[in-house]
């Protein structure tokens, strides 16, 4: 049952991430086409603020899951019946741990560098044309960042999608 | 042991699906939804109503996947015994799988009555004959289906994580019901 519990709470975590990394590239980016852009910059700065901390929230609930599901032995290899899964799940926590630690760089660096500094505001003395350059250079980089991201994001998936207990191979 | 082709594939698809309709609906609800108060009340209808339009896009990709990968995965499980053998109430994880299909109904149910019927009532215009009353009951009746698409999505959000524990229970362990 605690092992059914941590498999619950880890696959869902994972879904509120990618399903909101994919919400973001699928819903809001088009989205931003039909908004005018002072409208657009207001929305942007109170989605990513909120965004941030539901990547961040997420991705801390999917490293304490993943910590308490080792403490409890690991999943259980469905097929074989297994506890912890050995040599094959070895790879699995690798990747895992790899993808995790690129995400967390990433959303802090988007929400607590870049986010905020494209929402710069003018402040006296500031060469306001210098200013909108950095917001612009900002926004590129936003952009890029958020595609890494989901990229990153649909790779961990596949990590954790990976049938329980199997070796990276594909039995063609 | 290496996985098959199919069952990484179906896995994938799986996850994804429950990946876009779970966080697509989390980052709607607490994400998008509370930012739409930081621009005025018209753009906010339109922005309400074009997100609405294309999330119900991946919303129905979603639900058609669910089956769709859930049985490619089944199968290549070779769980298929659940289904022909009569084991679908006499075990755990039949009636765990069963309850699984119900709940997906509920899913579909409630996709079909916002999408055919509370979303038409909340696009459509008021006719300009039969004056101010007739505009007030269209008003009425838009706000009427915009309580019900809130009430279904908070719903099928509720119902959806209930899928996923269902799920979580199968692929863990031997199912919960």
């Amino acid at each position: 049952m605690t092992r059914t519990v941590l498999g619950y709470l880890f696959t869902v975590e994972w879904a509120v991430y990618v399903g909101g990394a994919l919400f973001m590239e699928l819903v809001w980016r088009p989205l931003q086409r039909h908004v005018p852009p002072a409208q657009t910059g207001a929305l942007c700065n109170a989605m990513g603020r909120r965004y941030r901390w539901l990547a961040l929230g997420s991705l801390g609930l999917i490293a304490a899951t993943a910590i308490a599901w080792q403490v409890a032995g690991g999943p259980t290899l469905r097929a074989s019946g297994v506890a912890g899964g050995g040599a094959a799940a070895e790879w699995r926590i690798a990747g895992l741990v790899a993808v995790w630690v690129v995400l967390v760089a990433l959303v802090a660096a988007m929400g607590l560098l870049v986010h905020p500094r494209s929402h710069a505001r003018h402040r006296p003395g500031e060469d306001s044309d210098e200013l909108r350059r950095l917001r612009l250079r900002s926004i590129r980089f936003m952009d890029v960042l958020l595609r890494v991201e989901l990229g990153v994001a649909l790779a961990g998936a596949l990590v954790v999608a990976w049938p329980l207990g199997s070796a990276p191979g594909l039995a063609l | 042991m290496t996985a098959t082709w199919v069952q990484v594939l179906a896995s994938y698809l799986h996850l994804l699906a429950v990946a876009v309709y779970v966080g697509g609906s989390v980052a709607m609800e607490f994400v998008l939804g509370p930012a739409q108060r930081f621009v005025p009340p018209a753009q906010a209808q339109i922005l309400g109503q074009r997100s609405a339009d294309r999330f119900l896009v991946l919303v129905w990709g979603s639900l058609v996947l669910f089956p769709v990968s859930g049985m490619l995965l089944f199968f290549s499980l070779s769980d298929q015994h659940l289904i022909t053998h009569g084991d679908m109430l006499s075990t755990s994880e039949g009636r765990t799988l069963l309850a699984m299909m119900v709940l997906w109904a509920v899913l579909v149910a409630n996709g079909v009555l916002i999408t055919f019927v509370f979303r038409p009532r909340l696009v459509s215009r008021a006719k300009a004959q039969g004056g101010g009353a007739r505009v007030a009951g269209h008003l009425e009746s838009m706000q009427r289906a915009a309580t019900w698409v809130s009430r279904l999505t908070r719903i099928d959000l509720a119902v959806a994580l209930v899928v996923v524990l269902l799920g979580a229970s199968l692929a863990y362990g031997k199912g919960i019901l």
